[in-house]
């Protein structure tokens, strides 16, 4: 049995010498060496992820990076950029923010007036503003933030990390995937899935508006009938398998079986938000007049809800897919950066906060890792005949929190108006080299064999972020 | 410490100090190849800098001949301070001190670097790689120490020799029920009927086996299994993947084609040439031009991009999917590995991917008329005496019209006196009026900025309704209890996006996007009222800007009661906010009735022949792909970067098989490249396209290849575990049948197959056998399998009876597709009659997820998937014991045992597990299953069924 079979499975009955080890000239793929759920190449810090996603290129210089000098030389040329065809066509002129960027902790990190409340977490956050994409296209961009690839088909961080380290609550999900209540985000389901890993490494769509698909027991099946229906198909299958041991698969389907009623179970129970008290729901704003904020707000607590009960990874998504009308529905403010933002930075701010907070004040932040990404940046001049910002793949910003991250530090900078990252380029294969570390993982060496290669979340790519390590 | 390390080693390494002592090529060229090559090389160049030649190092003066102190090159790898690592190489260990010091004493000695050598990474593989070989032209084994039956069939010889040398023997012969399962799963992907096992079990004919085969051969089902397989190696998707992931309704031709070149058994060498080149030749010929769809059923971005450098990689991207779809398809090769740089295990150049991309440029993704030339010539003639007529009545309208512009500039003047108000304007567009009481409010619009023709292309970010008085209030604010209606455009995943609420939720920036030329407010009450404002761009952000296209045109109308309405006002005594609206207002005032009738009367015309021409029948447009003539020349891209072109390349075969397969001749032509390349992939001296082929074919029967890798034939894919047996199969393949061979066709090879004991052995396990080869890779035992998810869904459609087996058209759809700029995949709740049809001819989407089928490893064509999974989770337990579609077919298993097999349950249980599982229940299962039967009704009884492992595995 080679190691990709014994991994495909949830338990095995037999066991025995592969054939790969009795044939000459053993295959590379073959002979690789079994990585085995769990066992990391070193300690690790971090146990689980939250990854929060704003999709549609959230806006560096306009959310986290403090450019003065867009304000100074507001309405003059991008100095080199005069004849800058991006995305969308021409620039215009540097364009400063529409908000100002007070200092906030005693760090007196500069962020958007636009996020008071995620100003009072600046002093735990390791920002890196120096990170830049392959893509423009925020399809491709999406994916490429979330699996180290611009093209679909590849295995998410997430899938990465429930094979990394397997489940901690097999009750729940490894891996769940929250899109927002306004749709999938760019790329749709490519941006959790497993790839070419196996399928219990995929993300489960999992919201508060949104169970997870064919949990409940059908209307029409009495509790009864459900009860006798699985006694007799245990009954037959466990016959089954005495005749067949052969078959070694039948075991691990009887278990998945199990799991699935424990799962139906553990789900509701996990996505009865009545539980939280009154005051949990007024720091996350569950109830808030803008339905989309009180949207995001019940899914920033379910997160929180799936980390503390195990759940490895958690993808929370804040806005959505574009929509023909450019930033209404995601954070691509291509034309309209002041309105666009006002919806959006409301919507973000204070559930994702309050999330930050849950998490601090129940200790969950001594082992779990939060990053916030986004696909790639917006320019520093204003898109031509707008007051907008086309797409930027060469500077923006990322952040982590949380388990063995340093506080309070900033790594990497674009350079001054914003346009490139300059000091200190990132790349998001540095960003997960970073994540695997952090989780106890060299990323070079949690390897899957895929069409001719040993595939990496970090393609072949990568350097840990030392400075951003605690 | 690691200073005085140094110093020590190089007092300690006399011996290579004096320059006669270093050689070149044995010395100083591998620690070029093995350190600085794999980024510095003329096809990549990092930091524009190549080790191939030592050219670059000349010119930059990296190295100083002579002069080791003085050469950067000593300086880059060598660590700077104690705690600092080298700068060079980049990837990988530093080099070691014995290596520097090679290094300085080459340079020391004049850095001599023989004339013409070219370095190059070495590859883990290199020409003489088994796969490469010629294909050998073997003899079966005698295997003369096998059972009896063993010795006959040349496929048993090499299997049992293989086993023999582990020590393994064969398995018995596995019982006629099982047989007769795995032979038909095996080649229709469906079960056998209770009556088909039960003719089988008891024919005891000596050809009873091979007839079985035949029949199944000839089943049209056949194509439908094994086509399946095809489209899972060559990524086939029926959209069109990143972003848009817009939903392709015409390529199901191509699969129409696939499967019935299966069921035709079309030798494989036409059909590889018809799929790389069937627009070359078999130009006109639908049923050959269809086969391209090939080269562009695979994901492709079409975004679009303004960045000129983001659209050379998009479209290098696309050419790259179609390189690496045909390599690994035909070819077992992984040639998109040297997309950046030369293949790292295999001898694959980076010009070899880049002659390949030359034949391929010319390709674009799209749809296109796919007809003979007589159906061209046909509709022609039907259309030309259409098109005449409607040109002279267009003619007519236009002389009409014509008169009344003329008419029209002469009174100008009079008429433009009554625009006495200042246009519309976006950011604030407001109407005063006499005090009325209402309860509702309509703005009724009738014209848009892009068109004054056009009611319904315009946008609203807020409007308001004031009371009258000395302290006026917004009634129509929704928070003051104004409700507004109309009809929006719709986003089904979020009907929020563009709903009417935008417009009086007293917020700016979002807009409602009607579909309507009407909102109307109710008040919640009756109200004195005495103005009305309204905006699509209140911020005033969005000048110019489509995004905030405003009203041109309108009345605004009240009521009471919503039934009658009068008018307070409207917009024709302000002044046109363009040319064409003027020249609207103008036509309006001057046009007369009589004009209008006449008008009327030719639009009536013009629209009936219109519909004539509409109904003349259209001639098929498919996914098929464009070709063009390429914009060469062609370039190698270095390091994968249009920016950086490299050197020139032409179409061309691989470089490292020209040994065995010999280049085609005529790559030169536009679409001749592809068909030489074709021609080149299928010549009998390629020993890599029936290797692959027929491997292949042993994987879809046995569960795993020969090689079980099956599109990596290359030095990272598996080592065949039969590689005599391989050779053997594959020379049978390409032999004429003139000569005893298969001629390329894949029927007799299946036959062959399967009349092996090999094939028809049991699947139970022996323990001495598993702690040998539990994979039973030597084929000791038939290995056992877990149904595909097509298999699953077909067997349930099957057993019920409700299996539509229709062939062909289009496909159906287990998801809702919802688009709204973007593509959205979103899987149905209840699954009706219309997609009982083979799993087949499902429409797979890119990145969708849809239950049943991606629980049990259907593949997101986003890749090829040359094998496929069989996973096991908790997810496939949830969807199988509670999606509607399982219920349906509970309740449909029991509506035909009940029909069958009457009322008593102990009848109704025979008959269940007969149609399930081809078998009766014993004794004990009888007695257990009864009480359920009983007590929660049959239908209960079938869902557990269709749950039973016994359901989807197979032995």
């Amino acid at each position: 049995m080679n190691r990709r079979d014994l991994l495909g499975n949830v338990y095995t009955a037999m066991t025995g010498i592969g054939l790969a080890h009795l044939l000459a000239g053993d295959s590379r793929a073959a002979s690789q060496s079994a990585h085995v759920a769990g066992e990391t190449h070193h300690p690790a810090k971090a146990k689980r992820v939250l990854q929060i996603f704003c999709p549609g290129a959230a806006s560096h210089m306009d959310l986290w990076e403090h450019k003065p000098s867009l304000e100074k030389y507001h309405g003059q040329p991008l100095p080199g950029g005069e004849n800058l065809v991006s995305f969308q066509g021409k620039n215009g002129n540097l364009m400063k923010s529409p908000w100002d960027m007070p200092p906030a902790g005693e760090t007196g990190k500069r962020i958007s007036s636009m996020l008071p409340h995620m100003a009072k977490h600046v002093d735990r956050i390791a920002f890196i503003h120096s990170m830049h994409s392959k893509t423009n296209t925020h399809g491709p961009g999406c994916v490429f933030m979330n699996t180290g690839h611009a093209q679909e088909g590849f295995p998410s961080a997430g899938a990465w990390t429930s094979y990394a380290l397997g489940s901690a609550n097999d009750n729940l999900p490894t891996y769940v995937a929250m899109p927002d209540i306004r749709g999938e985000p760019p790329n749709g389901k490519a941006n959790w899935s497993n790839g070419f890993l196996p399928a219990k490494h995929q993300g489960i769509a999992l919201t508060a508006q949104q169970p997870i698909r064919n949990l409940d027991r059908p209307e029409s099946i009495s509790a009864d009938s459900e009860r006798a229906s699985r006694e007799l198909l245990s009954l037959l299958n466990e016959r089954h398998a005495e005749a067949h041991p052969e078959l070694t698969e039948l075991r691990a389907r009887m278990a998945a079986y199990e799991l699935a009623a424990r799962m139906q179970l553990s789900a509701p129970e996990v996505m009865e938000l009545s539980a939280e008290p009154e005051s949990i729901h007024q720091l996350y704003a569950t109830n808030d007049a803008n339905p989309l904020k009180a949207a995001y707000a019940r899914n920033c607590l379910l997160a929180r809800r799936l980390l503390e009960r195990g759940v490895r990874y958690v993808n929370l998504y804040c806005a959505s897919r574009a929509s023909g009308v450019d930033g209404l529905l995601n954070w691509d403010a291509h034309k309209t950066l002041k309105s666009d933002y006002e919806r959006h930075c409301p919507i973000f701010d204070q559930p994702t906060a309050a999330l930050i907070t849950d998490l601090a004040q129940r200790g969950l932040l001594d082992d779990t890792l939060v990053l916030w990404t986004t696909e790639f940046g917006r320019m520093p001049t204003h898109q031509e005949g707008t007051t907008g910002r086309d797409h930027n793949p060469d500077g923006f910003t990322c952040w982590m929190l949380g388990a063995g991250v340093k506080p309070g530090v900033t790594h990497g900078a674009t350079d001054e108006f914003g346009r490139r990252a300059e000091l200190d380029p990132t790349t998001v294969w540095d960003f997960y080299a970073t994540v695997l570390h952090l989780l106890g993982f060299d990323h070079t060496k949690l390897t899957w064999y895929h069409n001719g290669l040993d595939r990496r979340l970090t393609d072949v790519h990568g350097n840990v972020i030392e400075p951003v390590l605690a | 410490m690691k200073r005085m390390v140094v110093t020590t080693l190089t007092l300690l390494l006399p011996s290579i100090a004096s320059a006669a002592d270093v050689d070149f090529a044995k010395d100083i060229a591998p620690i070029f190849e093995q350190h600085c090559l794999r980024c510095h090389n003329p096809g990549n160049a990092k930091g524009d800098f190549s080790l191939a030649t030592i050219d670059q190092a000349r010119e930059n003066e990296y190295l100083s001949a002579g002069d080791p102190e003085a050469s950067y090159l000593l300086e880059l790898v060598t660590s700077p301070s104690e705690n600092e690592p080298p700068a060079m190489p980049k990837e990988g260990d530093p080099l070691t001190d014995e290596q520097r010091e090679l290094l300085r004493t080459w340079i020391a000695a004049g850095a001599e670097w023989p004339e013409d050598v070219v370095l190059r990474e070495p590859s883990l593989a290199d020409k003489s790689w088994w796969s490469f070989q010629p294909i050998a032209d073997n003899e079966p084994p005698a295997a003369g120490d096998a059972p009896t039956d063993w010795q006959k069939h040349p496929l048993d010889r090499f299997v049992f020799e293989a086993m023999t040398e582990k020590g393994l023997t064969p398995s018995p012969m596995s019982d006629r029920h099982t047989l007769i399962r795995r032979a038909t799963y095996d080649l229709l992907g469906l079960p056998p009927t209770p009556e088909e096992i039960a003719a089988f079990e008891v024919d005891d004919s000596p050809d009873a086996w091979e007839r079985l085969i035949d029949r199944l051969l000839e089943s049209p089902h056949y194509g439908e299994r094994w086509g399946r397989h095809w489209l899972d190696v060559i990524r086939f998707g029926e959209s069109r993947g990143f972003e848009r992931n817009e939903i392709i309704n015409n390529a199901w031709p191509f699969r129409d084609y696939v499967i019935n070149s299966f069921n035709d058994d079309k030798p494989f060498d036409q059909f590889t040439r018809e799929q790389l080149a069937g627009d070359v030749i078999g130009a006109n010929d639908p049923e050959v031009e269809v086969a391209t769809t090939f080269l562009v059923c695979g994901p492709y971005d079409d975004v679009g991009n303004q960045d000129a450098a983001q659209a050379a990689q998009i479209r290098a991207n696309t050419i790259d999917d179609i390189i690496r779809a045909t390599s690994e398809a035909f070819l077992g090769l992984t040639v998109g590995c040297s997309r950046c740089h030369d293949h790292k295990f295999d001898p694959i150049r980076q010009t070899d991917y880049y002659a390949l991309y030359s034949t391929l440029a010319g390709v674009t993704h799209g749809q296109r008329e796919v007809a003979t030339a007589e159906q061209r010539q046909t509709r022609h003639e039907q259309l030309a005496p259409l098109e005449e007529q409607r040109n002279t009545v267009q003619q007519q309208i236009d002389e009409t019209e014509q008169a009344i512009r003329e008419r029209a500039k002469q009174q100008e003047a009079d008429i433009a006196a009554d625009w006495t108000r200042p246009p519309v304007s976006r950011q604030m567009t407001e109407e005063t009026f006499d005090p009325v009481d209402v309860h509702f409010v309509r703005l009724i619009v009738e014209g848009s900025e892009s068109s004054p023709a056009s009611d319904r292309s315009y946008r609203i970010d807020e409007i308001e309704v004031w009371t009258a008085g000395e302290e006026p209030s917004n009634v129509a604010l929704a928070a003051n209890g104004g409700r507004a209606t109309g009809d929006s455009r719709v986003a089904q995943d979020f009907d929020g996006a563009y709903s009417v609420d935008l417009v009086n939720d007293g917020l700016f920036g979002a807009r409602w996007i009607p579909s309507t030329p009407q909102l109307t407010i109710e008040l919640p009450e009756t109200q004195t009222i005495d103005r009305v404002s309204f905006s699509s761009d209140r911020k005033g952000d969005s000048v110019g800007n489509s995004v905030a296209a405003f009203v041109s045109e309108y009345r605004i109308e009240v009521s009471a009661d919503g039934e009658e309405w009068t008018e307070v006002a409207n917009s024709h005594d302000r002044q046109p906010i363009n040319e064409a609206h003027r020249n609207h207002r103008l036509r309006q005032a001057v046009i007369t009735g009589e004009e209008r009738q006449q008008l009327a009367k030719l639009q009536k015309k013009l629209g009936d022949i219109n519909s004539q021409i509409a109904a003349v029948p259209a001639l098929p447009v498919w996914w098929v792909g464009n070709y063009s003539r390429p914009a060469g020349p062609f370039h190698v891209f270095l390091g994968g970067d249009p920016q950086k072109p490299g050197e020139e390349v032409t179409p061309a075969s691989l470089s490292f098989v020209d040994a065995v397969a010999p280049p085609p001749s005529d790559l030169t032509q536009v679409g001749q490249a592809r068909a030489s390349l074709a021609e080149w992939i299928v010549d009998p001296s390629n020993p890599l396209t029936p290797r692959v082929l027929v491997n292949r074919v042993w994987q879809y029967h046995f569960g795993k290849g020969i090689v079980d890798t099956p599109s990596d034939f290359g030095a990272m894919g598996g080592q065949p575990s039969h590689p005599e047996l391989l050779d053997w199969l594959a020379r049978q393949l390409i032999t004429p049948e003139a000569e005893g061979g298969f001629d390329w066709r894949l029927k007799p090879l299946h036959k062959f197959i399967m009349l092996s004991q090999t094939y028809r052995q049991s699947s139970a396990a022996r323990d001495e056998a598993i702690a040998v080869d539990a994979d039973s890779r030597l084929l000791w035992r038939f290995p056992p399998r877990r149904l595909s998810a097509e298999e699953i869904r077909d067997t349930m459609l099957s057993i019920t009876g409700k299996l539509d087996t229709r062939m062909g058209g289009p496909g159906f759809r287990l998801y809702r597709y919802l688009q709204d700029n973007v593509a959205t995949y979103v899987p149905l709740e209840e699954h009706g009659p219309e997609t009982y049809r083979r799993a087949v001819y499902h429409q797979n989407a890119r990145a969708s997820v849809i239950d049943l089928m991606s629980d049990f490893d259907c593949p997101d064509p986003a890749f090829a998937a040359p094998r496929r999974s069989a996973t096991t989770t908790p997810l496939q337990a949830l969807t199988l014991m509670n999606h509607d579609f399982t219920l349906d077919m509970a309740d449909e298993l029991a509506t035909r045992v009940s029909q069958d097999a009457g009322d008593q349950p102990t009848d109704q249980i025979e008959r269940a597990f007969v149609l399930a599982f081809g078998r009766s229940p014993d004794p004990n299962e009888r007695d257990v299953t009864l009480p359920l039967v009983e007590q929660h009704g049959l239908n209960t009884l079938c869902r557990v069924l269709l749950n039973a492992n016994e359901f989807i595995y197979l032995n």
